[in-house]
């Protein structure tokens, strides 16, 4: 996998930079991840951009902390910990034209770095948001396994949002960058897929994760709740005297708060024992008093009295 | 109106579309709410429950409901009924259900997460315009954990975590004009004791479509200390003193759908429960009665 950190700052098109390669790296077959990463989110403030791109699904995610390729949009970055992670084997790419070698010297660089030549020194002097395609065409040189052409459409593709005038320009410079790094096209290894795989397993216990359908089951029946005997909950009892009752067929039925009563209007209602918990709200409720509450004492489905 | 309504008592169902054996306490005032909800709106529903005492209400491998349910997290609920929706829209669109296999959400939330968690989502779903009822049943407090202060507790209520002499400092929030201010296709407040009232703004409600309010007052034995017998007196206390005004926001207006004449004093409604007992025992707290009674009074001066 490859795993590429740019720097920038806001304004310097480093964000659409990473969008370009990425957009390039897929359409050159592999798997990409694209994204900035801002401090502060203004004009000017640092910024940076991580792009990887793998041969099959990255599961890897954040920050890259590894980079194979760092690419710094100007000089006045290189103060910060844009060097962070680099190895023997990883690239720095800084948009100048400072030697190479003397930079790394200066730098104390551990691995390779890479400036503008000589003969295309005049690229360093691009501002604005510019910045962001020509690092762009140089970083997909670097890495080799992308063509120029997928480049310029990556570029047309992610630049066009801006106006034609602005994918022009990007097209134009990012190929210019392109071409610029002939000499080191390809110099960018490509890093482990997973870095950890060798490492011996953590001391910790793996515990199984149930199937969905187990660890959140569905219930596929209706009303199963009627299988739960709540009127076992009861210490009094609801008793209706059915020559008191008005057979008014709905006071009592309607106030139950479990839905225990039920009412066919001109009859006495029926008190279901099974599931009446003993509240007693129809005691209360039933305008001729015809509901009286007893001690519960017999077994809690004994059916209504006669 | 012109939309079918119930004219009396006496039509109200005497089979229910919520079975029994639910494991909510005895004499629970939101179940009373629900069911004569349900009773309205039938089986085709969805119920999309925000965690809270109903959470209980379905527990693997029981269920009282004869249509669906959906558990959600307190602060979620609005974003399930949303998801239900569009699948049920999706499903219409490509001709899998007809018009009259359609389901209605319903949203099923206590105080906890309708005052105060889920207000959020429940904002962005009204703005959307989402097409869901939204039934809260409101026992004033985090019930299912002990009654702890909510948004909705009431001032001067006493709880585990408002124990002072004082009760409860704070102010019930008032959710009816929260959803008011969102100018929603439907609110109303309702109680379970009240069934001809709640059954008709369940009727109304189930004739428009668009984000719906179901404001239901529940009283709680458990939480608000009384016998359970009492629930039903209790709620028509609220109604009676005024503390709990029954009334419904439709087509850009509130309609007091019941004005208590007389309006019986609070202390009648306040002294039937352990909340407040505190106003009354050891000593009869005069001030704080007559300040909960002074925030009844001006709220109906200014009922027109």
């Amino acid at each position: 996998m490859y795993r590429i950190r740019f720097h920038g700052r806001g304004g310097q098109g480093i964000r659409t930079a990473a969008s370009v390669l990425g957009s390039a790296l897929f359409a050159s077959g592999r798997e990409v991840q694209d994204a900035p990463r801002y401090g502060a989110e203004r004009r000017g403030a640092p910024m940076s951009a991580h792009v990887r791109a793998g041969r099959s699904v990255i599961v890897e995610r954040g920050a890259i902390a590894q980079p194979d390729l760092v690419v710094v949009a100007d000089p006045t970055l290189l103060a910060g910990g844009v060097l962070q992670g680099l190895s023997a084997q990883s690239v720095l790419f800084l948009n100048g034209s400072e030697p190479a070698d003397e930079l790394r010297t200066r730098l104390a660089c551990p691995g390779r770095v890479v400036t503008w030549p000589g003969a295309a020194r005049e690229l360093e002097e691009t501002t604005g948001v510019a910045i962001g395609a020509l690092c762009a065409g140089g970083a997909a040189r670097l890495l080799g396994v992308i063509s120029r052409t997928t480049l310029e459409q990556a570029l047309l593709a992610e630049i066009a949002g801006h106006g034609s005038g602005a994918a022009e320009a990007g097209r134009a410079l990012g190929l210019a960058g392109f071409d610029a790094l002939a000499d080191s096209a390809g110099m960018v290894g490509e890093g482990v897929d997973d870095p950890g795989a060798g490492d011996a397993p953590p001391d910790w216990v793996r515990l199984a994760l149930d199937d969905a359908s187990l660890a959140a089951p569905d219930v596929f029946r209706e009303a199963t709740s009627e299988l739960v005997q709540t009127g076992l909950w009861r210490t009094s009892r609801p008793v209706i005297d059915a020559a008191l009752c008005s057979r008014c067929s709905w006071v009592c039925t309607t106030l139950c708060p479990d839905s225990a009563i039920h009412a066919k209007a001109g009859e006495v209602p029926q008190i279901d024992y099974e599931h009446c918990k003993g509240c007693l709200v129809c005691v209360l409720a039933c305008p001729p008093h015809a509901i009286r509450a007893l001690p519960e004492r017999q077994p809690a489905t004994a059916g209504n009295p006669r | 109106m012109s939309e079918a309504r119930y004219r009396s008592l006496r039509e109200l169902p005497g089979v229910h579309a919520l079975a029994a054996g639910t494991a909510m306490c005895a004499g629970c005032g939101g179940l009373e709410a629900l069911h004569e909800v349900l009773d309205v709106l039938g089986t085709r529903t969805v119920v999309i429950n925000a965690a809270g005492c109903m959470t209980l209400l379905a527990s693997y491998p029981f269920t009282p409901f004869h249509g669906s349910w959906l558990y959600t997290s307190m602060a979620s609920a609005p974003a399930g009924a949303q998801g239900v929706r569009d699948a049920l829209d999706l499903l219409r669109s490509r001709g899998r259900i007809g018009a009259d296999d359609d389901l209605t959400a319903v949203v099923l939330s206590g105080d906890g997460s309708a005052y105060g968690m889920g207000l959020s989502a429940t904002s962005a779903a009204i703005e959307r315009g989402l097409d869901f009822i939204y039934l809260c049943y409101d026992n004033e407090g985090y019930g299912n954990t002990g009654q702890q202060t909510s948004a909705a507790t009431p001032h001067g209520a006493r709880t585990p975590t408002s124990p002072g002499p004082a009760g409860h400092a704070g102010e019930k929030k008032d959710l009816f004009d929260v959803w008011v201010a969102h100018r929603p296709r439907y609110a109303a407040t309702v109680i379970g004791a009240e069934p001809l009232d709640l059954a008709r703004k369940v009727q109304r409600a189930a004739s428009l479509a668009g984000p719906r309010l179901i404001l239901a007052l529940a009283p709680c034995p458990t939480g608000w200390d009384y016998d359970p017998m009492h629930g039903v007196d209790i709620g028509r206390l609220a109604v009676r003193t005024g503390i709990w005004p029954l009334k419904e926001y439709v087509d850009g207006a509130v309609v007091h759908t019941h004005v208590p004449h007389p309006r019986l004093p609070v202390e009648a409604y306040l002294s039937t429960q352990g909340r407040f007992r505190h106003l009354f025992e050891p000593l009869r707290n005069d001030a704080l009665i007559g300040e909960i009674q002074q925030r009844v009074d001006r709220y109906w001066q200014n009922v027109g």
